[in-house]
């Protein structure tokens, strides 16, 4: 017992073994690197070998062989794919169908060969089509595994079908091991896999899906319904079963019973007429001598009144024979009756004797009456008794024991006449009814027995335990194993369905979902296939539509604010040019192009006084309304420092701290700003963070006007600007701008750039202060394309045409 | 834009990689929010930053105030530096 369980359990951990060690060999590169198709041949060739070497391992238990072989190709399909599934259950199934000529069970080689391929083909299916493609679950194993070897055992039936009896002795031996085995060999190489996974992907807490936890509860309902109708079942054909051989046992022994009764009635009746006979024919014997001639206990002559007029016993002459109940019944021979006989019983005149009686009338009036006791009638019916129970089997191997009173045997299947009934081991009758079953052992096998007495014998009716409880086994067997088949079948229905109407139409709309919450607001939900699905695309139709409605609405509102604002903007800088006529030393031009955004550039110029020309170019960090209104505070805060008469460092460094002061949107400004003395052609000028200006001498090209520059306005408190200082000379052209000329982007995302901007500039580095602007801007636009624009595009550019002599 | 950050002691270094502008640097802004408290410094490692917009300088300019100055700027390339240079953050910024 000991070896067997050991076997068993290596050819069950077989598999498991294998898992792991593919598992693990995913980690190696060189493994991991090869072809899904190669893996998968490698993996179904292993476990084909291990389905193998579960054959030639095989445990034989009463004639059959006990193995795990369907183990493997199930594993190898349900953990690695389907190829390997097939691949592992063909090899298994074929070597088990030559196995026979080195040793295997014949008698189960197709079902053997064609269980063992199945195996492989749902571990496959299972995989392919429920679970898609994915490792399943241990309890799938158990119940994959269950199932399969339920089949397996069906198909032991259905090759045998010519053969049920000795088809179903094998499968008892072997369904309850196999089914164990096999599927807690699949399920434990599953759970093998998981504990590695979750080892390797530690935080594995994803949430579970409908089909699986659906699967979960399914799988719990089928279970259940498979107990409750597999123990009714069981107990509905014990029932029955015990009902049956109620109905086999009684019936054989009333069979015998009457058999018996038959033969000694119809032997009595014809001692009774030979004695009549003697009698009418004017024997001269007495009537003892009669007796011990016909070998009878008692002969009695009565009269046409129904008085004994002679006896063996002379004490019954005189008696009445209407006085006891028992003689009573002779009268009916007086009116006419041919014959009675009696079964054996006590007599009417002493309840101590049992005999048999019977009676013929006599031709000249009056009738003779027999008495017989057990022992005479015994010896004379013997033969008939003996071949009663000999010629009577009940179901295959039952049979009918007949003993007399003192427990001798009279008659048996094996023949052991004379003996007393306990050597067969047959338990006391003692408390036990007429008709009743009950257990004791007999020839050494437990059996069910029913007992009752005639004429002195005791019959009894024996049917072993094992066959009586052959059909209803078969039937419980048959019947669990079909629930299996048909809730497992049941199971794969259900699940399709449900992912068919539920789970995949979930999908469709969540990839709709998708698309729209990805933005595209165009996308309609529509699943169609059942009404309520049809319902909830309709609903989430409606409320995108509803949604976008707002959406176009809110946008449009918006639209026209930053519209509005950016009117505002553009009305706070100056716009007419020129904007001082009669001042012909000088000329100023600048222009903003706001993207399509409202930004935060700005340009700025004014006179402080006649003789000093301010301006100045500020970018402020970010975009929208926020960067607007932050740049209208900027440009007033900073205009208003000018006209105190500060100097350019100055007012940035007071600017700075103002515009430091509840900054809690850290928004920050770049600027560059020049204060132009006219009279004498110094140029002032201080740079909080911006692009440097270009600068062109009276007759050569342009150049940056590079200066170290301070920090970005607003973007620290105490920070002190510095000023720089430059003599201009008549002639002189400065060009400001802001980062959305440089940063200017063509469709290929590549930005315009410094060096083209000083390209652009020297191309024809004579132009004017609006031609320059203008000519900047178009090549800009140039270069953009099609390119959308995210920045304003903002220039100023100031030339100093003459100073005074 | 891709975050990468390592932690050791109070000292936090971000590895900032791709462009930081308009579109990444509120990313930016929202995972040094969370860490400022307890640190002594942050270094911003901007080895493979290729881009900073004004939206991304603005972040700086955040973080280099919640950390008090305690803030320094790692291996920037040229086109970077010259944006710090240009927009005078090299002067407040510590830049290795």
């Amino acid at each position: 017992m000991g070896t067997i369980l050991l076997r068993m359990l290596g050819a069950m951990l077989l598999p498991v073994l294998l898992c792991v060690l593919f598992y693990q060999a995913e980690k190696n590169k060189r493994y991991a690197a090869l072809p899904f198709m190669v893996k998968q041949v490698i993996i179904g060739i292993a476990f084909g070998i291990a389905a193998s070497l579960a054959t030639e391992f095989g445990v034989p238990v009463k004639g059959a062989t006990l193995n795990v072989r369907d183990a493997a190709p199930l594993a190898a399909g349900l953990v690695f794919g389907w190829p390997s599934g097939l691949i592992a259950g063909l090899i298994g199934g074929i070597e088990r169908w030559f196995a026979v000529l080195w040793g295997a069970g014949e008698y189960t080689r197709l079902a053997c060969t064609l269980g063992t391929i199945l195996s492989g083909i749902i571990g496959a299916s299972v995989r392919q089509f429920m679970l898609d493609n994915k490792k399943a679950s241990w309890f799938y194993g158990l119940a994959v595994g269950i199932t399969v070897e339920v089949l397996h055992m069906l198909l032991v039936f259905l090759t045998h079908v010519d053969e049920l009896h000795k088809a179903f002795e094998v499968v008892m031996v072997c369904a309850l091991p196999m089914v164990a085995a096999n599927s807690i060999s699949t399920m434990l190489c599953i759970l093998a896999v998981v504990a590695l996974s979750k080892r390797r992907e530690p935080n594995n807490h994803e949430v579970r899906k409908i089909a699986q936890s659906f699967q979960r509860w399914l799988l719990v309902c089928v279970m259940l319904a498979f107990l409750i109708t597999s123990a009714f079942t069981s107990f509905l054909q014990s029932r029955l079963a015990d009902s049956t051989v109620n109905d086999t046992l009684r019936l054989n022994l009333e069979d015998v019973k009457e058999e018996i009764r038959t033969a000694s009635d119809k032997h009595l009746l014809e001692l009774t007429r030979q004695i009549a006979g003697e009698l009418e024919g004017g024997s001269q014997l007495a009537l003892t001598a009669l007796a011990d001639k016909y070998n009878v206990s008692e002969i009695n002559l009565v009269n046409a009144e129904g008085i004994i007029t002679a006896s063996t016993y002379s004490g019954f002459v005189g008696y009445n024979m209407a006085d006891g109940i028992q003689s009573r019944a002779f009268l009916p021979l007086l009116a006419g009756s041919v014959q009675v006989v009696q079964r054996y019983q006590p007599t009417s005149s002493d309840s101590s004797i049992s005999r048999k009686y019977a009676g013929v009338p006599l031709s000249e009036g009056g009738f003779v009456q027999v008495g017989y006791d057990a022992q005479s009638f015994q010896r004379d019916i013997s033969e008939q008794v003996v071949t009663a129970a000999k010629n009577r089997h009940i179901g295959q191997e039952g049979c009918i024991i007949i003993c007399d009173e003192s427990g001798t045997i009279v008659s048996d299947r094996d023949g052991h006449e004379g003996e007393q009934i306990s050597v067969l081991g047959y338990a006391s009758t003692e408390n036990v009814e007429e008709f009743v079953t009950f257990r004791s052992p007999i020839y050494g096998v437990s059996s069910y027995c029913m007992f009752t007495q005639t004429e002195g014998y005791y019959i009894i009716a024996v049917l072993s335990v094992s066959e009586a409880q052959f059909s209803r086994n078969v039937a419980v067997y048959i019947q669990a194993f079909m629930e299996t088949i048909v809730f497992a079948t049941l199971f794969a229905q259900v699940y399709f369905l449900i992912k068919k109407l539920v789970v995949e139409n979930i999908q469709k709309v969540n990839d709709s979902l998708a698309q729209i919450t990805g933005g595209n607001l165009n996308v309609t939900v529509n699943v169609r296939s059942n009404e309520e699905f049809a319902s909830l695309s309709d609903d989430i139709n409606t409320t995108v539509d509803t949604l976008k409605h707002y959406i176009d609405e809110a946008a449009a509102r918006i639209d026209r604010e930053l519209e509005f604002a950016r009117k505002i903007q553009h009305a706070a800088l100056p716009s007419v040019f020129p904007p001082y006529p009669m001042r012909k030393d000088f000329s100023i031009y600048a222009s903003m192009d706001t993207a399509k955004e409202v930004g935060g550039d700005f340009y700025d110029f004014y006179m402080l006084g006649e003789e000093k020309l301010a301006f100045l170019i500020a970018d402020v960090s970010g975009k929208g309304i926020p960067a607007a209104m932050f740049m209208m505070t900027s440009k007033t805060l900073i205009k208003g420092l000018a006209e105190t008469g500060l100097e350019v460092n100055d007012i940035f460094t007071q600017a700075n701290a103002k515009l430091c002061q509840g900054n809690d949107a850290e928004m920050f400004v770049t600027a560059w700003m020049g204060i132009l003395d006219l009279k004498t052609g110094l140029l002032q000028y201080a740079n909080a963070g911006h692009n440097p200006p270009a600068i062109r001498g009276a007759d050569g090209g342009y150049t940056f006007l590079k200066s170290r520059p301070n920090l970005v306005l607003a973007g620290m408190d105490g920070v002190r600007y510095r000023k720089n200082e430059l003599q201009l000379h008549p002639g002189d052209q400065l060009f400001l701008y802001t980062d959305g000329v440089t940063e200017s982007q063509n469709p290929r995302q590549e930005l315009w750039g410094d060096d083209r901007l000083l390209m652009s500039l020297n191309e024809n580095p004579g132009l004017p202060v609006e031609a320059l602007c203008k000519k900047v801007k178009a090549d800009v636009d140039a270069f953009a394309g099609e390119a959308d624009q995210f920045d304003d595009i903002t220039m100023l550019s100031v030339r100093l045409n003459s100073l005074p002599e | 834009m891709n975050i990468e950050k390592k932690q050791s002691g109070t000292t936090l270094t971000v590895t900032v990689s791709g462009r930081l502008d308009t579109m990444t640097a509120p990313a930016l802004e929202q995972e040094l929010k969370n860490d400022f408290p307890g640190l002594s410094q942050l270094v911003l490692d901007f080895q493979n930053l290729e881009y900073i917009s004004s939206a991304g300088l603005r972040v700086l300019l955040g973080a280099h105030k919640a950390m008090k100055g305690n803030l320094v700027i790692k291996h920037p390339n040229e086109a970077l530096m010259e944006v710090f240079d240009i927009t005078g953050f090299a002067d407040i910024l510590t830049i290795e």
